[in-house]
C-alpha cells in the first residue's frame, strides 16, 4: 500500500506537470466548440475578403490616397494586388479551416497553433485598443476580437487539453 | 510517481517538466484576462445600443458567468484550494463544493443494486440531449426524473454516477446522491478504508450561484436531513444492509458549497456496508415516505453500530 505523506500546499511545478488523461474519453463540448469557432472565424475572414474585393476602388482612393486612373499601369497593377491578396486570404482560410479539422479530431499541434495566432490577434487588438489607435465596437472589430478570445478560451480549458493530449493506441506525432 | 529503477520493459518516465504544459498553463491565464477584456467591451457596448442594450447586458452576464468567473476561479483555486482529500468534493471551477458525508463498502452491483431497491433512480450522464432536455423539463415544468447531476470532482476526478429521487415531479427539488470510488489502498482519515465516498444534498430550488452568478441549484442548508435520508432508504429497502456510524468524523461544522449556498452538519460519517446485498429486490416506493423517527432508532439494532468519537481530558 502506497500511502504517503504529502505536503500542504500544491507547490507551483504542479501546474507544468505531465498530465495523463483517461485514455477512453469522449471529445468534450469545449473541443467541438472551439472546432466550430474557427470555422467561424473562417466565415468571417471570407466576409472580410468578398468585401474588399467589392470595395477595392474604394479602399485604394480614400483609405490609400492613390488616384486610379482607367486604362493605365497603375490601375493593371492595382488589380493584380488584389488577386495576389484575394488568393494569399484564400489560402489561409483554407488552412484555418484544415486546422479547425484537425483541433476537431484531437490533435494537439493544430490546437497549439490555433491558439498561437488568437494569442497574437488578440495581443495586436489589445495593443490598438489601449494606445488609443483603434476604438473597438459591434460596428469594427468586436465580432472578430470576440471570435479569438472564445476560441482561446475553449481550446485551452481542461477538457480541451486533456482530449487534445489523451494517450493514443497508435503512435502519433505530434 | 516516478519511481526509479522501473523494470527495463516498461516505457521509459516522461520528463516531469513539459513545455507543452507551461503553454497550455500561459494560453490558460492569458484567456482568463482576454474574457474580462471582453466582458468589460461588452458592457461598454451596452451603453451605446439604447433598448437594444438590454440584450448586450444578457451576453455580458453570459460572458461573466460562463467564460470569466469561472476562468478566474479556476486559476484562484489551483493556487488556493487544497487538492487532497478534506472532505468536500470541488466543483469543476475548482470552488469547495457538497461536503462528502457518506461512506459505503461494496462493489459497484451492490451498490446500484441498493439504490434502485430503496427506489432511487439513477442519473443520466451530461450530454447535448440530456441538457436540453434538462432546460425543456425546467421550462416547462415537466418531470424529468433521470435529470443529470452537474459533475462534481473528487480525488481529481468525476462522480462514477449519482442516485436521485425527484420531489413532486418538479425538476427543480430532488434528492441527489453522488459516488466516487476510492482510490485502491486509499484510507479515510483515521485510517479506516471504505470502497465509496458520496455526497448527498437535497435541491430545493433553482437560483444563482454566489461565486460564477451561473444559474444552479440551491441546496438545503441541514445536509444531515439528506444525509439520513438516504441511509434510512437504503437501509429500509435492503434487509442486507448495515451501517456504522463514525461519529464526529469531521468536526460539526458550517460552511458554504460551490454555489454559495450555506451548508451546516454534525460531523458524523454513516458507512454503509452493502457487501451482502446481491441483486435488485422489490423496489420499495414506501421508502420515499419521509419518517420522523431516525434510522438509529427505527432500524433492527443488530443493523446499526456507533462508533463513537473519543474525548481525552
Amino acid at each position: 500500500m502506497n500511502v504517503e505523506k504529502r505536503s500542504a500546499f500544491e507547490p507551483p511545478a504542479v501546474l507544468v506537470e505531465r498530465e495523463t488523461p483517461p485514455p477512453q474519453m469522449r471529445r468534450p463540448i469545449a473541443t467541438s466548440f472551439g472546432a466550430v469557432l474557427v470555422v467561424l472565424r473562417v466565415l468571417a475572414g471570407v466576409v472580410w475578403l468578398v468585401a474588399l474585393a467589392v470595395q477595392w476602388d474604394h479602399v485604394l482612393t480614400e483609405d490609400l490616397d492613390i488616384e486610379l486612373e482607367p486604362g493605365t499601369d497603375l490601375a493593371a497593377a492595382s488589380d493584380v494586388i488584389l488577386a495576389v491578396v484575394l488568393v494569399v486570404g484564400a489560402i489561409i482560410l483554407l488552412a484555418e479551416l484544415a486546422l479547425a479539422l484537425l483541433v476537431y479530431r484531437g490533435s494537439n499541434w493544430a490546437r497549439i497553433t490555433v491558439m498561437v495566432f488568437a494569442t497574437l490577434s488578440i495581443s495586436g487588438a489589445a495593443i490598438d485598443y489601449f494606445s488609443g489607435d483603434a476604438e473597438i465596437t459591434l460596428r469594427t472589430t468586436l465580432i472578430t476580437l470576440s471570435l479569438d478570445i472564445l476560441v482561446l478560451l475553449a481550446l485551452s480549458s481542461h477538457n480541451a487539453r486533456a482530449y487534445a493530449r489523451r494517450p493514443r493506441s497508435r503512435p502519433v506525432v505530434e | 510517481m516516478g519511481e526509479p529503477g522501473a523494470d527495463a520493459s516498461e516505457p521509459p518516465q516522461p520528463r516531469r517538466f513539459s513545455i507543452n504544459a507551461a503553454l497550455d498553463g500561459f494560453f490558460f491565464v492569458y484567456a482568463g484576462i482576454a474574457a474580462v477584456w471582453l466582458a468589460w467591451l461588452v458592457l461598454s457596448e451596452t451603453l451605446s445600443f439604447g433598448w437594444f442594450g438590454i440584450a448586450f447586458f444578457v451576453v455580458f452576464w453570459l460572458v461573466l458567468a460562463y467564460l470569466v468567473l469561472p476562468r478566474l476561479h479556476r486559476i484562484l483555486t489551483a493556487i488556493y484550494v487544497p487538492d487532497y482529500f478534506i472532505g468536500r468534493a470541488r466543483t469543476s471551477d475548482g470552488l469547495l463544493g457538497d461536503p462528502v458525508n457518506l461512506a459505503l463498502d461494496g462493489d459497484e452491483a451492490s451498490v446500484h443494486a441498493a439504490m434502485l431497491t430503496a427506489a432511487w433512480t439513477r442519473a443520466d450522464d451530461v450530454t447535448a440531449a440530456s441538457s436540453w432536455r434538462i432546460i425543456t423539463s425546467t421550462i416547462t415544468r415537466r418531470s424529468y426524473d433521470e435529470a443529470p447531476v452537474s459533475p462534481l470532482f473528487l480525488f481529481g476526478r468525476q462522480q462514477d454516477f449519482a442516485y436521485q429521487q425527484e420531489v413532486e415531479g418538479n425538476p427543480a427539488r430532488r434528492h441527489h446522491v453522488r459516488f466516487w470510488r476510492t482510490p485502491d489502498g486509499w484510507l479515510l482519515p483515521g485510517g479506516r478504508r471504505v470502497d465509496w465516498l458520496a455526497a448527498g444534498t437535497f435541491d430545493r430550488a433553482v437560483g444563482f450561484s454566489l461565486f460564477t452568478l451561473q444559474v444552479t441549484h440551491k441546496i438545503d442548508a441541514d445536509i444531515d436531513v439528506e444525509r439520513d435520508h438516504i441511509v434510512s432508504t437504503v437501509l429500509g429497502a435492503n434487509p442486507d444492509a448495515r451501517v456504522v456510524i463514525l461519529r464526529d468524523f469531521s468536526t460539526g461544522y458550517h460552511s458554504r458549497n460551490g454555489g454559495g449556498d450555506s451548508v451546516r452538519t454534525d460531523g458524523d460519517l454513516p458507512v454503509l456496508d452493502l457487501s451482502d446485498v446481491r441483486e435488485v429486490g422489490e423496489v420499495r416506493d414506501a421508502a420515499i415516505e419521509e419518517s420522523d423517527e431516525s434510522y438509529e432508532s427505527d432500524a433492527a439494532p443488530e443493523r446499526v453500530r456507533v462508533i463513537p468519537g473519543v474525548k481525552t481530558a
